[in-house]
């Protein structure tokens, strides 16, 4: 009796830790925590100024949205800042609120940019290298081997997961499904998916990001896209005409 | 029906109450005499038993001042009343039913007169 | 098996149909009316459409439990307590956010019901920490409740438990945001009655927390609310942290007076002393919030009291004595000098009980001057005509106004709830506001006119642009606040706005009943003293400086020792050492509000009384009762030796004024306005400014505030930020 105790609870203390760990690592990777503290790179002093070119962007994005909605908008305005920042210092959040408060058309305070960039995965609040490496390692991906593409990027790049590397060029991340199973391994760097990886692909890469020069994306192994890796199994003949299988009396 | 619409009636003319123990006033005042000669004996063995702080000419003086303070009672159904009442302290007392500060309240002597103007009870406290 | 319940509830849905299809005379009517017929467990309710079923639920008589559902707030619908089954509806349905629909039957105590209300707290208690005995919402904790009443008797819950640090947002809310269980009242709450988004929350999914996300003080006048609001432990007060339960204290109601809004509040006391102020439901002042002020001034009743007589000596020192000596001094003083060298001034916290005795004692002794500190323009029709200086609308019909016009003044600071109960309608009504005065943050948005008094004249005139809003408006309302006619043209100022008032009305063509001109007052006691009879300002006393000055908790410093003769003599009874009991000769300690049973009339005219909450500290004693002893030593024993005959005495006077909870309407803003027109008062050219303009100004304006070591720190960390203040969390 006692010493089922003893064993259910040693199960479930591992348990409780790989778990932790597992969620260490996401949380990190997702911006950390979800309060903003002041860091000498991140705070509300952070110089950013939206360029002559976002701000048109913006504008335009704006007037697409109708009167009495307009703070929708918070959206694309934050990822103009992104995109143009590289990620999302608290100042560039002040920024985007005011720049479109200014216009007078968000109408939003502050803190719904705050709630907004805090939400969504994708607005990158801690700083992160020039290449943004998201590697995929749910099921599908893991069963493909996905495990190998991490380790090479790890090694070669001498960083973990929720790491940049000392030159501020790569920052690795481990993430959940990013929905190109089909194409399983595969990484997502900056907005460009490279799919049906191998370690040696991934070496590829990375060597020519080094470089300077950024790689094709896509799949690796040859494919044009999604389509069966074996070659098609179905519609492999030309496409009949028009009237096909329509009665002949009409 | 009837019958008690006459007793009402004769209620009404000749106010004939029932008598709780003494028939007239002379009866009344006779189990008055009684009681307080049973009070006037019982103080000295009061006054030892309870180790009272007073001497027995003060404690017989109190039970002349208790009784004179209903001398204006005229009716024997009151005088009998309060006999009884006075019946049963006397019992009280001598059984040692009673504790010391239950005898000694007779003689009020903690006890300070409230202050009824405005004045004293505005020095007196918050609530007077 | 499992469905022969539903079929035979079916069954008995259609012979219920048949029946309701059989009574074809009362479907029509039921239609006339436009009501909703609903059963809840079976017993009819009639709703208006649009009822949300938690609220026909309300209607039959029984609640639903919440968490996130707030009356007063907007419907989130996150925290699903309020699951419900409707009958023949595939699941549950959260009672806050769904609008009945006809011939519904809402099961409250269903299996299915309880099941889903014991699922819900078991998943909001997977989170939540079990530390209710160090928890300071223990005793009033809806999750506590709640959970005792709906949720299960024990947990299968074994993983560890999310923690979420703690939040610093200022001197008076402590957070332990691991209790929280994301309700978002706070954030609701901030956004829409407070109006200041400070609040909202960060992240997603298990990590959504509430928050500032940046480190920043929750900056409003109201936000203690939030401590009322929250239903769970994780915001809590500051300086109530760790000091009593809720079942050890007694709790008395009462009225603030710290602003002339009135605000009905709760006093919680154990062992003679006030533990915390919370607030008493109103719909009329202030609904069920307070500001900051009223709720966490309460510390300052604890300092700087006065609580034994004291006179000056021969070395000029303040000794104490006891209240024969001081009463024997303060009457021979009165009697040895003509009436007209007695002089008396109340303060801004003086009740009308003390009001009237005092009044009773000097006029007794032959003397008129009785004075308020503050000012009031007598000229026109001054303050014989109680139109003239009540907010006449009520706080309550600002909501069913349609254009609101402020003069001079901040009622953001100046008045909490009626700047709260503005910009509710501002936020439902489509209030439209306009502001003669220096531009302030009130919370919600309005058109600035300007801050020159030019402004008014061109308004009053009829050449002013926003004249014309102001004549297409329906209801108009005018408010002047208190601090614009404490100008030396406050005269010009009320003849100006009296006359905007009287123009906006008849262009309006509103019914009779509606009024229009409105005086915002800052204090108290000043609608009692001038229902009184009591004269506005003091310069007739700097006019006529008196021999024998009586203070009656007069704090606000309007006069100084310079402006009396050398020989004269102070006499000062209030509650606290603040400014003028250091000048005074004879100093009578007297009862703060919280220790008495005393009525005060606020800015509508709405008399209230305060209870006694807890005993008057050390010596000091009831205003009305000083009073009434100095008098019996003076030789001129005033009639009346109990509350009740005092307040008698008051019907006397003003009837008004003991007719508790209720506005006395007052008339003739024609007659007003007519002897306003005859004042012929230049304005200054000085902008209209009032002295409460940013919340560091809010905190710290009468004498008990001022001792409060809260309201010090509020200050503190408005001007230097919530970190200067933060002290090291016990728990």
């Amino acid at each position: 009796m006692f010493l089922s105790a003893a064993v259910r609870s040693a199960v479930s203390q591992t348990a409780r830790q790989v778990r932790n760990l597992h969620r260490s690592a996401a949380r990190a990777g997702a911006g950390g925590i979800f309060v903003h503290r002041d860091t000498p790179d991140n705070n509300a002093d952070t110089p950013f100024e939206f360029t002559e070119e976002s701000k048109k962007r913006i504008e335009a994005i704006i007037s697409m949205y109708p009167v009495g909605h307009k703070q929708a908008a918070t959206l694309p305005v934050l990822d103009v800042a992104q995109r143009q920042h590289g990620w999302l210092p608290v100042s560039a959040m002040n920024k985007a609120w005011c720049f479109s408060n200014v216009a007078e058309v968000l109408e939003i305070a502050p803190m719904r940019v705050y709630e907004v960039a805090t939400f969504y995965t994708m607005y990158l609040r801690k700083p992160v290298g020039k290449y943004f490496i998201q590697i995929c390692t749910t099921t599908p991906c893991m069963l493909c081997n996905s495990d190998s593409i991490l380790e090479t990027i790890q090694k070669k790049l001498g960083i973990k997961g929720g790491e940049t590397t000392a030159d501020k060029m790569f920052t690795l991340l481990e993430v959940e499904c990013l929905g190109a199973c089909v194409n399983a391994p595969m990484v997502q760097i900056n907005d460009n998916y490279y799919e049906d990886l191998t370690p040696k692909d991934m070496e590829d890469i990375i060597d020519e990001l080094k470089a300077g020069r950024v790689p094709p994306p896509g799949p690796r192994n040859g494919r044009f896209s999604c389509e069966p890796a074996g070659g098609l199994t179905s519609l492999t003949e030309p496409p009949t005409g028009p009237g096909f299988g329509v009665r002949a009396d009409l | 029906m009837a019958s008690s619409a006459a007793t009402r009636a004769a209620a009404s003319t000749a106010k004939v109450v029932k008598p709780i123990l003494s028939r007239d006033l002379d009866e009344a005042k006779r189990r008055v005499r009684e009681l307080y000669r049973a009070w006037y004996r019982e103080v000295p063995n009061t006054v030892s038993l309870f180790q009272l702080d007073i001497t027995t000419r003060q404690g017989r003086d109190k039970v002349k001042e208790m009784f004179d303070k209903n001398k204006h009672v005229t009716d024997p159904r009151v005088i009998d009343m309060l006999v009884i009442k006075g019946k049963m302290e006397l019992q009280e007392t001598i059984n040692v039913w009673k504790q010391k500060t239950h005898v000694m309240r007779y003689f009020h002597e903690t006890e300070e007169p409230r202050p009824t103007d405005f004045l004293s009870k505005f020095y007196r406290g918050h609530d007077p | 098996m499992l469905r022969l319940p539903t079929v035979g509830r079916a069954l008995a849905g259609a012979a219920k149909s048949s029946l309701a299809a059989s009574s074809t005379v009362r479907t029509p009517v039921r239609a006339a009316s436009n009501m909703v017929e609903v059963f809840v467990d079976g017993k009819p309710v009639e709703v208006e459409p649009g009822t949300t079923v938690l609220q026909a639920c309300e209607k039959a008589g029984i609640q639903i439990p919440r968490f996130c559902y707030h009356e007063r707030l907007s419907v989130a619908g996150n925290c699903r307590m309020c699951l419900v089954e409707i009958e023949k509806a595939p699941k549950p349905v959260a009672a806050c956010a769904m609008p009945v629909m006809k011939g519904w039957n809402i099961l409250t105590n269903s299996e299915k019901t309880r099941k889903a209300r014991e699922g819900v707290m078991e998943f909001l208690l997977a989170n939540h920490p079990l530390d209710c005995p160090i928890c300071d919402q223990g005793g009033e904790c809806d999750l506590q409740d709640q959970s005792m009443q709906f949720g299960s008797d024990r947990s299968r819950f074994s993983e560890g438990k999310r923690a979420v640090e703690d939040k610093n947002i200022g001197p008076l809310i402590k957070t332990i945001m691991t209790r929280c269980i994301q309700c978002t009242r706070c954030v609701r709450f901030a956004s829409e009655i407070a109006g200041v988004e400070d609040l909202g929350t960060t992240g997603r999914g298990n990590n959504l927390q509430i928050g500032t996300y940046v480190e920043k003080m929750f900056m409003s006048e109201l936000s203690g609310n939030v401590i009322d609001v929250c239903p769970v432990g994780a915001l809590t007060s500051k300086p109530y942290a760790f000091t009593a339960r809720p079942w050890e204290t007694r709790k008395t109601e009462s009225i603030d007076v710290l602003d002339a809004v009135g605000s009905n509040i709760l006093v919680s006391t154990r062992g003679g002393e006030v533990m915390r102020v919370m607030p008493r439901l109103n719909e009329d002042v202030n609904e069920e919030w307070i500001s900051d002020k009223t709720r966490f001034a309460y510390d300052g009743l604890k300092r700087q009291r006065l609580t034994v007589p004291m006179v000056k000596d021969d070395s000029g020192q303040l000794t104490v004595t006891t209240w024969e000596d001081a009463l024997t001094r303060v009457a021979g003083a009165l009697q040895s000098v003509q009436g007209s060298e007695v002089a008396a001034i109340a303060g801004g916290m003086a009740d009308a009980e003390a009001l009237v005795s005092l009044k009773d004692l000097l006029n007794r002794l032959n003397s008129e001057s009785l004075c308020t500190e503050e000012l009031f323009p007598m000229s026109g029709a001054g303050s014989d005509l109680r139109s003239n200086y009540l907010l006449n609308s009520r706080i309550a019909g600002i909501e069913e106004s349609d254009l609101l016009l402020l003069v001079g003044t901040n009622p953001r600071y100046e008045a909490p709830l009626f700047n709260a109960r503005i910009r509710k309608s501002w936020l439902h009504n489509e209030l439209r506001v306009a502001m003669v005065g220096h531009n302030v943050d009130l919370s919600y948005t309005y058109d600035h006119l300007g801050e020159e008094t030019a402004v008014l004249k061109e308004l009053a005139n009829g050449t002013h642009p926003f004249c014309q809003v102001l004549s297409a408006a329906k209801r108009p309302v005018v408010v002047v606040g208190s601090s614009a006619l404490q100008r030396d043209d406050g005269a010009g100022i009320l003849s100006a706005v009296s006359a905007i008032a009287q123009n906006a009305r008849t262009s309006s063509g509103v019914e009779e009943g509606w009024k229009v001109l409105n005086v915002l007052h800052r204090v108290a006691s000043q609608v009692a003293a001038l229902d009184l009879g009591y004269k506005a300002g003091v310069d007739a006393i700097r006019n006529n400086p008196p021999k024998v000055l009586f203070l009656l908790g007069a704090d606000a410093g309007c006069i100084t020792r310079a402006d009396l003769p050398k020989d004269s003599l102070i006499i000062y009874q209030g509650h606290h050492g603040d400014a003028g009991a250091p000048m005074a000769d004879i100093i009578l300690p007297s009862a703060a509000y919280t220790e008495k049973n005393a009525t005060y009339v606020n800015t509508e005219g709405r008399s209230q009384h305060t209870r006694v909450a807890v005993t008057p500290p050390g010596m000091a004693r009831e205003d009305w009762k000083i009073i009434r002893a100095v008098s019996e030593l003076a030789g001129v024993a005033l009639p009346y030796d109990s509350v009740e005959e005092v307040r008698s005495r008051l019907a006397e006077v003003s009837p008004n004024l003991v007719r508790y909870d209720d506005v006395e309407e007052a008339n003739y803003f024609k007659q007003a306005n007519e002897l306003a027109q005859a004042v012929n008062q230049d304005l200054l050219a000085a902008p209209l400014v009032p002295p409460q303009l940013t919340a560091k100004d809010f905190y710290m304006t009468d004498s008990i505030s001022r001792a409060s070591q809260t309201m010090a720190k509020c200050v503190k960390a408005v001007t230097e930020g919530a970190a200067a203040v933060d002290e090291p969390s016990v728990c």
